[in-house]
């Protein structure tokens, strides 16, 4: 289990690897989403703010009314910021739940690709 | 298996990855469907590897005489000894061969044809004709419709994630939803020059309309001097139980779009056929639309050993039958996972399975892909597996997906985000 002060610095990992990749900058550039991320275990809910491409926020709590909803257990979602488990398996195993529309879904595994080509 | 068949196909993967996209690499592998094809007969295909995968996805339907079809592989082999694909300009006896055949199994009075090399071209050309026809610009089409990614085609999908990337596109253009006549009423107007639709969508989830639904967008349609398109890209060659899924409905299209299965899985042809008054609007421009390989003296040859082989095999006959053993089949698993399984959308076979939730979609796919079985969710709903086998496959066959379907059913029951909320 991940306690939510763990999964902010695996967010603000992730920003970092996010924003400062120039080539998934310039992909995503026509991608503005609102996620919460949801651990299931914990109850923590997370927000991020995507506006084109760039990660302009994340914060504990659920703020707005979210395009996205990532729901796992804590440890799964600070092994995804991190970039040590691929979401795309977790998901077909029924691990990690996404409500997005399935070309949602395929932007979110697109990024980790970029960022951890390998995982 | 073998180490080097193995490397040889990881060099397959890493080499499309590389050279064509990764991501679609990534995303088969993750479904368990990162097979390289290399033998392929009746239903089934086998990876590179050997493993054995019953082909129940066929590339929505292109395979309805069955992989590697011999007779139509002989049939393309005696062409290639005398022919190629023809100057598309001039005149050619394969091309009247297969139009003056279309003619005849085509339902009502479509008569005349115009060939392309795949179903986008087509579905273009038939809007083209529309349009060139009665003077009128608009176009009504169906949501969560797919006629292709082509220009006419795309802007006629309805599917907003197709389109946004490349809009603006054609304008005129109105959707509206599927089996619905009196949206199809309301959406029609003085410039309504076709309506657009799929007699069953296959990408948009195996819709089948209400009973009275082509009927009345027929009468519409002559009612306000508009034409009726009906795509049987993949709906047509007796998937459905008859040669063609309007047949089901007595409805003649007054333009009726054909590809997939037209070629038989060996060679890319695709054909708009329509009645013969609207030919009177290539009459003064002939030359109005080309298509440098649409109907190529090869893909003719292929085409006519296609439909030979439908009809002298009573495929039709054979898609029902099969069709009826699915369903039986079907209802069992209905009852086994009322919590899983929500409903069966089935016209002989071109069947969806649609489950609880959208990840059941791809998750079924990978389970079934770790069964030998090749089915994968459709693109516009994931919550629906769609099952288009070649029309040849057998009742041994049918049998096999529905035990790997069973399979994959009993251990998803036993996993985490099953519920509709999931």
């Amino acid at each position: 289990m991940a306690t939510g002060a763990e999964i902010l610095e695996a967010l603000a990992d992730y920003q970092v690897q996010c924003n400062e990749n120039k080539r998934l900058r310039r992909m995503q550039r026509d991608w503005s989403r609102l996620l919460h991320f949801v651990a299931d275990d914990t109850g923590d809910i997370f927000t991020m703010d995507v506006v084109q491409g760039e990660i302009v926020s994340y914060a504990a709590g659920a703020a707005g009314a979210p395009d996205i909803i990532v729901t796992t257990a804590s440890e799964n979602l600070c092994d995804m910021f991190w970039g040590d488990l691929n979401p795309s398996q977790k998901y077909l195993q029924g691990e990690i739940r996404v409500k997005a529309t399935q070309e949602d879904i395929v932007r979110l595994d697109a990024i980790t690709m970029i960022i951890w080509p390998d995982v | 298996m073998s180490d080097d068949l193995n490397t040889l196909k990881q060099r397959a993967l890493a080499d499309f990855a590389e050279f064509v996209n990764p991501m679609k690499v990534r995303t088969l592998k993750a479904a368990g469907i990162d097979l390289i094809e290399e033998r392929r007969d009746g239903a089934c295909t086998w990876d590179l590897t050997g493993r054995r995968f019953i082909d129940c996805q066929t590339g929505s339907g292109i395979m309805n005489v069955g992989r590697h079809n011999r007779e139509i592989v002989e049939a393309l082999k005696k062409a290639l000894d005398t022919y190629d694909i023809g100057v598309f300009l001039v005149c050619s006896r394969q091309k009247a061969d297969l139009a003056r055949k279309l003619a005849e199994i085509t339902p009502g009075d479509l008569k005349c044809t115009v060939y392309g090399a795949g179903g986008g071209e087509a579905v273009d050309a038939a809007i083209k004709i529309a349009r060139g026809y009665t003077m009128k610009t608009e176009i009504i089409y169906a949501e969560k419709a797919y006629h292709g990614h082509t220009g006419f085609a795309l802007s006629a999908i309805g599917r907003a994630a197709y389109k946004e990337p490349f809009e603006p596109l054609m304008p005129g253009f109105r959707q509206v939803p599927f089996g619905d006549a009196r949206a199809v009423r309301e959406a029609m107007s003085a410039d309504t020059a076709a309506v657009i639709l799929e007699p069953v969508q296959g990408e948009g989830g195996i819709n089948v309309p209400p009973d009275d639904y082509l009927p009345e967008v027929r009468r519409l349609c002559d009612e306000h001097e508009a034409l009726l398109i009906l795509d049987e890209i993949q709906t047509g060659f007796a998937r459905t139980g008859r040669m063609f899924a309007c047949e089901h409905w007595g409805v003649v299209p007054d333009i009726l779009t054909l590809a997939k299965s037209l070629g038989g899985g060996l060679y890319p042809i695709s054909a708009t056929v329509f009645k013969e008054e609207i030919n009177d609007f290539f009459i003064p421009h002939p030359f109005v639309h080309l298509s440098t390989f649409g109907g190529s003296d090869l893909g003719c040859i292929v085409a006519l050993a296609v439909i030979d082989y439908i009809e002298k095999n009573g495929l039709a006959e054979h898609a029902r039958l099969m069709g009826e053993r699915f369903r039986a089949g079907f209802d069992r698993l209905t009852a086994a996972y009322p919590d899983l399984l929500l409903e069966v959308r089935q016209k002989g076979l071109m069947m969806g399975l649609q489950y609880t939730n959208t990840s059941i979609g791809p998750r079924m796919t990978k389970k079934l892909a770790d069964r030998g079985v090749l089915a994968i969710y459709t693109g516009n709903d994931p919550s629906i597996c769609r099952l288009m086998p070649p029309l040849v496959i057998t009742p041994a066959e049918v049998d096999e997906v529905l035990a790997a379907l069973a399979g994959a059913m009993r251990e998803l029951s036993g996993e985490k985000g099953l519920g509709k909320d999931d």
